[in-house]
C-alpha cells in the first residue's frame, strides 16, 4: 500500500541576500501511514517548521520530493491544512468568517460554508463566540478557531506547527486531550511539530527525532501506549521511560547544536 | 458626589468646550477692555461672528464654498483612486518600489505649492488647475501610507491565505487591503490638510471665486472680521472632515476599537 506521505531525500537551503546560506534540512526521508499521528521533535532551528512548510506546499525543496498519496507535492492543496503556532487568524474577521476562509477561497457558496463553519465551531466549543473578533478571545480559544479553520475544508492531512506552544500549561493539556478526541473521530493523518517531549510522547503513534541543523531524521520511535490515551498515562513508569528515551537521543543533538552555534557566532 | 462622577465621565468634552469658549472670551475681553489695538490690525470674536452671520445669511460665502469644495473633492478623490493602488503596488513589488521611490520621495518632500504658478499657466484660472494642485498635494500621503501599510502586513497572514489555496488577488483583497485600512485613515488626515492648502494657494494665486479668493479679497480690502470668518469656516471644515474620518474608521474597522483600548 502506498503510504499517505512519503518524503524522500528532502533538502532545502535558504539563501538570504545579505547573509550566509543556511541548509535547513538535508536529506530528510520519512514515511507516514494514513491516519497516523506523527510528532516531530528536534533542537531549535533543525528545520522542523521548514519541513512542514514544504509539506504544506509553501516552500519547494532544492532536492528530493514529498509525495502525498503517490503524487508529488508542488503547491498548497486542499488535502492539507495547517494549524499555525501564532494562530494566524485574520484580525478583521469574526470567528465565523475566519473559519469560513478556506471554503471561501475554494469558492463554496455562502450558505453552505456558513453551515459547515458553524458545525466546526460547535465541535471546538465556540458557538457562543462565533461573532467575536480574535482580539476578544483567549489564546486557547484562538487556537480552537485555528483548528476549526483547518478542519473545515476536510483535509486528509493536518499539519500542526507547535500549535499549543503559545498556550499556558493547563490550556495546553486540555487542548491536547481535545485534539486526540477530534483525531480519533475524524481519522486524519497528523504531522505535529513540537518542542515538548511530553506532548510528542502523549499524542503520537510515532515520534520522529530530528538531528541538529541541517535537519534530517535521526531516529523514529514507536510509542506503544494503548489508545485512547488517558491523561493518567503520563504518570506511569512506562511513559517516563519513553520520555527519557526521546530525551537521551535529543540531548546529543542539543549538545551538537550548542557547539555548532558557538562556532558560528 | 453624583455630579462629580458625571463630570469625570464626560471630562474630555467638558474641558474641551470650556477651553474653546474661554479662549474666545479672553480674546474678546483683551481687545475690548485691556489693550486697545487699532481695529485695522486685529479684530475680536463678536465682530467675526457678526461678519460670519452676514456672510452666511447674505449668501455670498456659499458660492465660494461650493467652488472650493468642488475642486477639493475632485482632487482628493483622484488622490485616493491613484494613490492607494500605487502605494500597494510599490509595497508588494520590490522592483516597483526601487523604480518609483526616488521620484515620489523627492516630490513628497518638496513644497509642491511652488508649482502653483506653473499649473495656472498650463491649466488656466479655473477648476482644473486647482484640482491638479490638490491632487498633487494629497496623493503622496496615500501612496506612502499604503506603501508602509503593505510593508507592515503580517507575512503569516499572507501564508495562511496561500496555504488555503489563495491566489495573488485573494492576498490583495483579503489580507493587504484590510491591513492597510488604518494607514489609509492616517494618510487621509494628512492629505486633507495638504489638500486644503492646495485649494487656498491655488485661489490666492489666480481665481475669481472660492474660499481662498474670498480670504485674499477680504485681506486686500482690510475687512478683517470677514477674513477671520472665512478662515474660521475653513478650520471648521477641516475638523469636520477629520472627525468624520475617525467615525468612518470605527465603522469600517470595528476590530480596531477593542485593540486600541487594550
Amino acid at each position: 500500500m502506498v503510504p499517505c506521505i512519503q518524503a524522500s531525500d528532502v533538502t532545502l537551503t535558504f539563501r538570504p541576500k545579505d547573509r550566509e546560506a543556511v541548509t535547513a534540512i538535508n536529506g530528510l526521508t520519512l514515511e507516514v501511514a494514513r491516519g497516523e499521528f506523527v510528532s516531530i521533535v528536534g533542537p531549535s532551528g533543525c528545520g522542523k517548521s521548514t519541513f512542514l512548510n514544504v509539506l504544506l506546499g509553501l516552500l519547494k525543496p532544492d532536492k528530493g520530493e514529498i509525495q502525498l498519496n503517490g503524487k508529488r507535492i508542488s503547491g498548497p492543496g486542499e488535502e492539507r491544512a495547517m494549524v499555525f503556532q501564532e494562530f494566524g487568524l485574520l484580525p478583521w474577521r469574526t470567528v465565523l468568517a475566519n473559519v469560513e476562509l478556506g471554503l471561501e477561497l475554494k469558492g463554496v457558496a455562502a450558505d453552505t460554508r456558513r453551515k459547515r463553519a458553524r458545525g466546526l465551531i460547535e465541535l471546538v466549543g465556540l458557538t457562543a463566540f462565533e461573532n467575536h473578533y480574535p482580539h476578544e478571545l483567549s489564546g486557547g480559544m484562538k487556537q480552537r478557531v485555528g483548528l476549526a479553520r483547518a478542519l473545515v475544508t476536510e483535509p486528509e492531512v493536518l499539519l500542526m506547527d507547535e500549535p499549543f506552544a503559545a498556550l499556558d500549561a493547563q490550556t495546553r493539556d486540555l487542548m491536547q486531550t481535545e485534539l486526540l478526541q477530534i483525531w480519533d473521530r475524524a481519522k486524519k493523518t497528523v504531522i505535529f511539530v513540537t518542542h515538548s517531549i511530553e506532548e510528542a510522547a502523549y499524542l503520537s503513534d510515532r515520534v520522529v527525532i530530528m538531528s541538529a541543523r541541517p535537519g534530517k531524521v535521526k531516529e523514529v520511535l514507536r510509542i506503544g501506549l494503548p489508545r485512547p490515551r488517558e491523561y493518567e498515562m503520563r504518570l506511569s513508569p512506562g511513559f517516563n521511560e519513553i520520555k527519557s528515551r526521546i530525551w537521551s537521543t535529543l540531548k546529543e543533538e542539543l549538545v551538537t547544536r550548542i557547539g555548532g552555534d558557538g562556532a558560528q557566532r | 458626589m453624583a455630579l462629580r462622577d458625571r463630570y469625570y465621565e464626560h471630562q474630555r468634552p467638558i474641558l474641551g468646550t470650556v477651553s474653546v469658549i474661554g479662549f474666545f472670551l479672553l480674546w474678546e475681553w483683551l481687545l475690548t477692555s485691556v489693550v486697545t489695538v487699532d481695529p485695522f490690525f486685529l479684530t475680536q470674536p463678536s465682530k467675526v461672528a457678526a461678519a460670519a452671520k452676514e456672510l452666511f445669511l447674505g449668501g455670498a460665502i456659499w458660492q465660494d464654498l461650493a467652488v472650493s469644495s468642488k475642486a477639493f473633492l475632485w482632487g482628493f478623490s483622484a488622490a485616493v483612486i491613484v494613490g492607494i493602488p500605487t502605494g500597494v503596488f510599490m509595497g508588494w513589488r520590490r522592483r516597483a518600489e526601487y523604480t518609483l521611490d526616488p521620484f515620489f520621495t523627492a516630490l513628497y518632500a518638496s513644497p509642491l505649492v511652488a508649482l502653483a504658478p506653473l499649473l495656472i499657466i498650463i491649466f488656466g484660472v479655473g477648476l482644473t488647475g486647482k484640482v491638479v494642485l490638490v491632487f498633487l498635494l494629497a496623493v503622496f500621503p496615500f501612496i506612502f501610507n499604503a506603501f508602509a501599510g503593505v510593508k507592515s502586513t503580517d507575512r503569516l497572514l499572507v501564508n495562511v491565505v496561500r496555504s488555503f489555496g489563495g491566489k495573488e488577488k485573494d492576498i490583495y483583497w483579503k489580507v493587504i487591503l484590510p491591513s492597510i485600512l488604518p494607514y489609509m485613515v492616517a494618510g487621509a488626515r494628512i492629505a486633507i490638510g495638504r489638500g486644503i492648502v492646495g485649494i487656498i494657494v491655488g485661489e490666492f494665486y489666480a481665481a475669481s471665486e472660492g474660499i481662498g479668493f474670498a480670504i485674499s479679497r477680504f485681506g486686500d480690502t482690510y475687512r478683517l472680521p470677514e477674513m477671520f470668518a472665512a478662515i474660521l469656516v475653513l478650520m471648521i471644515l477641516a475638523v469636520v472632515f477629520t472627525e468624520g474620518l475617525r467615525k468612518l474608521e470605527n465603522v469600517l474597522a470595528p476590530w480596531k476599537i477593542g485593540q486600541e483600548a487594550r
